[in-house]
């Protein structure tokens, strides 16, 4: 890891983290939801719980890989790569909002459950941002180590 | 400029100046030490700022560090 940047590491971090905390929130949303307990409350719970985890597990490694190494300023490396990675993934995050937006108004009129549920469409969208934020730092990984 | 590359001796040139490490010639540009490496191995073409800040470092004329070759 020392010949690894310090944005480098908070990237390999970052990415981790959201990982496991994202496969434990979906796990978790969909066994609630084959058990029939999906329901608002209990959803907003659970992700607003997993979001509080996700928060303090980044301080905390952002904290630990400062003091085992200087952090240093961004420079135009760095922003280069966040530009490049942060254009894939927004241009991920919105086709998938947009393809829900379509799945919503399509779905309106064939019955489909979807469009009924405030909860599946949350969860809908919580998805395109976890996709679409994991293939941000994967692209911000691959960037930093193939080159731009 | 089509299936040309951006070539450069910043190796070379940190060689020849008593082993001038990584980490100095990052502290004179204003980048990272890991910028550096990336510039060496071909990784990363640096804007015109950067290229002629490594240029000076070494007192020479950019086009005597950075060049393009056929890839």
């Amino acid at each position: 890891m020392s010949n690894l940047s310090f944005h480098e590491k908070s990237a390999i971090g970052t990415l981790i983290a959201i990982w496991v905390i994202g496969i434990l929130y979906f796990h978790s949303a969909w066994e609630l939801w084959q058990a029939g307990q999906l329901q608002p409350a209990s959803n907003f719970g659970l992700a607003a719980g997993l979001t509080v985890l996700l928060v303090i597990v980044l301080i905390a490694y952002h904290i630990l890989i400062a003091v085992t190494a200087k952090p240093e300023e961004e420079d135009e490396r760095d922003r280069v790569i966040a530009w490049r990675a942060g254009r894939i993934g927004g241009f991920i995050l919105a086709f998938g909002v947009i393809g829900i937006v379509v799945q919503i108004l399509l779905g309106g009129m064939f019955d489909d459950p979807l469009a009924g549920s405030p909860v599946l469409i949350a969860n809908a969208l919580m998805a395109v941002v976890f996709i679409a934020t994991v293939l941000e730092l994967v692209m911000t990984l691959i960037f930093y180590r193939r080159g731009i | 400029m089509g299936g040309s590359k951006l070539d450069n001796r910043v190796r070379a040139l940190r060689g020849a100046r008593d082993q001038m490490t990584q980490q100095a010639l990052a502290d004179a540009v204003g980048v990272s030490r890991q910028t550096i490496i990336a510039i060496e191995q071909g990784r990363y073409s640096p804007s015109l700022e950067v290229a002629l800040k490594i240029a000076q470092a070494f007192g020479e004329p950019v086009d005597r560090v950075f060049w393009f070759s056929q890839s």
